[in-house]
């Protein structure tokens, strides 16, 4: 008797409350670490002409998605070398194979070509360690990439806070977080994530006017993986199993370091880093071309990878300094200052960044110094 | 005692004339009426218009004045519109903004129209447009509200790497670079607009193929700008300067520290920097303190530069927009000195007695030329193997003249015209 009282009182005052009431339950349940996600209220419009409007119409997962299990041996996991920083989410990659198609290797440092109908899938999360009062991974979004009429379309899909669905979502969203103190943060971090909108996608995935996927090259797969079965180098693997023609021996294949791995040299790790986060825009063809400043890991020229180059148009990007690099001289290189900014006017990347890699900003102001 | 009166009024002239010297522009303010609405729906509505944009599609903003929190991108279209209910009417203010540094951020299209509205206080540059082939804006107001300031944007039109650009009975107001900037594009034609309040109310840059006539420029630092700088894909030439209202722009410089327009004097009417195939004509030039028309060699701004920025703060602070390259040796496409600069019939009229003092050219001035005025002024730097410098169409008796001769210390400076006359 007493509990069925309770139980209508509560649900009286919760319809009475409406919406400020979900706020005040999330409090008290101390659940504030996401907020933003899709909810029952979202309205969506119809992008039929677009792409799938759920990330499950497409078939890649096996139920529940939020597992994030391949529901067939078409859809193949990957990892890179060195990976973009974003915000320090985690980052599960798949590639979806037409059945009976398999792509090409181009050369170590270009994307493989892969034939029609391929979708290159990257789900981003937090891990529940990552997130202040959270028991599970929560999964934010997932980016779509794929290949249709010989061009690639770039699709964002944004999960809903039940996690059981993604939706295609063409406006981007922000996402409200806590991050978890740990070794590198004393406090627990408040921030906003932010989806991109659809448009956004372009300004680091467009080379010379097209979209192109920027990740999957051999010398980024030249690496180890664990695969259902096996654990092996992911070239060998995609070779193995057909899904990839025309690999040199692995021996020949180039690889790119890993910028967090310390037993590597710090230049190349440096540079890898620049490369991944910096070089889709700040190379010939990317959007960054009127800046004059080049950054993929094959740059050889110091004047072209910044060292004493003025700015072209950086406006208040500049901080006041005069040179993109100063060797020896971080505290003076816009390039350092740049990455430690989050103002839109200043802030390097441009887009997707709303927290400072700190150990990003620690690794170039080494490599600076070390010039 | 007779001796003691002369002594007071020479003084008191002397405290006059230092007056007059030394006292230089306040910064302008503009401050329209603003009531602006924040409200995620219509942000949305308006983003969700530029995201799904196709081909032919007219993106219709709504009238009202509305905060936006991001940049709204428009990429690889044909022949869209955006379209709004006129200059004031329909406002989209960037103030608050989170996400992009632009306002208006348009990219690889084909003939874009942007029509009837105002864009305004974009941290970075108000409507970018870039790679993009026919761009047309008209009726567009593109601002930064409030005291003028270094921390105003860039650029409040900022078409870059384009064909077909045109530029018609728009208004750029307050920024901190170029209002009405067109860089490294081919045919272009910016017309019957209004630049004020600005760093450089017009500018042409590195651009091919340009008409700019029939605007009204005022209370900027420098009036129309036609600029070639080093290191960049293309070089200016063939432009024609005609028809154009160009008055009062004696605005103190607020350009970011080692921003290439922070050396245009304020007091300047026009200043052509480098470039080939020049025509000015048809003008009228009134009131500019400084000099209606000056003529100078990238080589004199960078020499400039580096004596401007002081030895102690170098090499950390010079910074900026489009920065002064000390690299221009090393581009053997690029020319640093103007040449085939022609000038026509232009109407100059100048009430003030002296130049600003806030800039070297001011300073060269007030002490070569005392009490005169200077029409049209040129560094002397000349390319050898050019046809010719400069000319003008008509004789010395309507304007006057002056030519520094800069690298041999002014010992051949020179108010003849007579020797510079195009036939």
């Amino acid at each position: 008797m007493f509990r069925s009282i309770i139980v209508i009182s509560t649900l009286a005052l919760a319809l009475l409350l409406g919406c400020q009431n979900q706020g005040n339950v999330a409090v008290a349940n101390d659940y504030v670490s996401v907020s933003g996600l899709l909810t029952s209220q979202d309205t969506l419009v119809k992008y039929e002409d677009l792409g799938l409007k759920k990330l499950s119409d497409y078939g890649f997962f096996k139920q529940p998605i939020s597992q994030l299990i391949p529901a067939s041996e078409q859809v193949v996991p990957y990892t890179l070398n060195s990976p973009l920083f974003t915000d320090y989410a985690t980052k599960s990659r798949f590639i979806s194979f037409p059945e009976g198609s398999t792509a090409a290797y181009v050369s170590d440092e270009k994307v493989l070509d892969f034939p029609e109908g391929t979708v290159i899938i990257k789900n981003f999360y937090y891990t529940n360690a990552d997130l202040k009062n959270n028991d599970t991974d929560v999964i934010l979004e997932t980016r779509l990439l794929l290949k249709k009429d010989g061009e690639w379309i770039a699709l964002p899909y944004v999960w809903n806070e039940e996690q059981t669905e993604a939706y295609l979502y063409i406006l981007g969203k922000d996402i409200d977080l806590v991050l978890e103190a740990n070794d590198e943060r004393v406090e627990p971090l408040n921030f906003s994530y932010s989806v991109p909108n659809i448009n956004m996608c372009k300004n680091c995935h467009v080379k010379n006017q097209k979209l192109v996927p920027l990740g999957p090259t051999p010398r980024q797969l030249n690496r180890e993986n664990q695969f259902i079965s096996v654990s092996q180098n992911q070239l060998a693997f995609l070779s193995d199993n057909h899904f990839l023609v025309d690999l040199p021996p692995l021996s020949v294949v180039a690889k790119l370091p890993d910028y967090k791995d310390e037993s590597e040299p710090l230049d190349g790790r440096a540079r890898a880093y620049l490369d991944v986060n910096c070089a889709h825009c700040h190379q010939d063809g990317g959007s960054a071309k009127t800046s004059g400043l080049h950054l993929a890991y094959e740059e050889s020229d110091l004047y072209r990878l910044g060292v004493n180059k003025p700015p072209v148009a950086a406006g208040k990007g500049s901080g006041y300094l005069a040179f993109d690099i100063v060797s020896g001289k971080p505290e003076a290189s816009i390039l350092l200052y740049r990455m430690k900014h989050l103002e839109p006017d200043i802030v390097m990347p441009e887009i997707g960044k709303n927290l400072v890699d700190t150990e990003g900003v620690a690794l170039i102001e080494s490599w600076i110094k070390s010039l | 005692m007779k001796k003691i009166m002369f002594l007071l009024i020479f003084l008191l002239v002397g405290l006059v004339i230092l007056f007059l010297v030394l006292k230089s522009e306040p910064f302008p303010t503009y401050s329209p009426e603003r009531n602006y609405t924040a409200d995620k729906g219509t942000e949305q509505t308006i983003l969700s218009q530029f995201l799904l944009a196709k081909d032919s599609t007219v993106i219709e903003l709504p009238k009202g004045q509305f905060s936006i929190s991001q940049a709204l991108p428009l990429d690889g279209v044909s022949h869209v519109t955006i379209k709004g209910h006129g200059m004031g009417a329909t406002v989209l203010n960037f103030a608050g903004q989170t996400k992009g540094a632009e306002g208006l951020r348009i990219t690889n299209g084909n003939n874009i129209t942007i029509q009837d509205l105002t864009v305004e206080n974009a941290k970075g540059d108000n409507i970018k447009v870039m790679d993009t082939n026919g761009i047309t804006f008209r009726n567009v107001e593109s601002s930064w509200t409030g005291k003028v300031s270094e921390d105003n944007g860039a650029y409040a039109f900022y078409p870059v790497l384009c064909r077909n650009v045109v530029i018609d009975q728009c208004k750029a107001i307050g920024s901190s670079d170029a209002g009405i900037y067109v860089g490294q594009s081919v045919d272009v034609v910016i017309s019957n607009n209004e630049a004020l309040y600005n760093v450089a109310g017009i500018e042409s840059e590195n651009s091919i193929n340009v008409k700019i006539f029939g605007n009204k420029v005022y209370e900027n630092t420098g009036g129309i700008l036609v600029f070639d700088l080093p290191g960049l894909t293309q070089y200016g030439k063939n432009i024609e300067v005609y028809n154009n209202t160009v008055y009062e722009n004696n605005t103190s410089n607020f350009a970011k520290a080692g921003a290439i327009v922070g050396q245009v004097p304020s007091g300047t009417g026009s200043l052509v920097l480098g470039t080939e195939d020049v025509y000015f004509h048809d003008n009228s030039f009134t009131d500019n303190k400084t000099t209606s028309i000056a003529i100078a060699s990238y080589e004199l701004i960078y020499e400039l530069g580096k004596r401007n920025s002081r030895p102690e703060e170098a090499p950390g602070v010079v910074g900026s927009v489009r920065t002064i390259n000390d690299e221009y040796n090393s581009d053997a496409n690029y020319n640093p000195y103007p040449r085939q600069i022609k000038i026509g019939e232009n109407r100059f009229e100048n009430s003030y007695l002296f130049p600003t003092i806030n800039n070297d050219f001011g300073k060269i001035l007030l002490f070569k030329k005392p009490f005169q005025t200077v029409d049209v002024l040129w560094d002397g730097l000349e390319d050898e193997d050019a046809d010719y410098t400069l000319c003008f169409e008509t004789g010395g008796e309507s304007f006057s003249f002056y030519g520094l001769d800069v690298i041999n210390d002014f010992k051949n400076a020179t108010s003849d015209v007579s020797e510079y006359n195009c036939n």
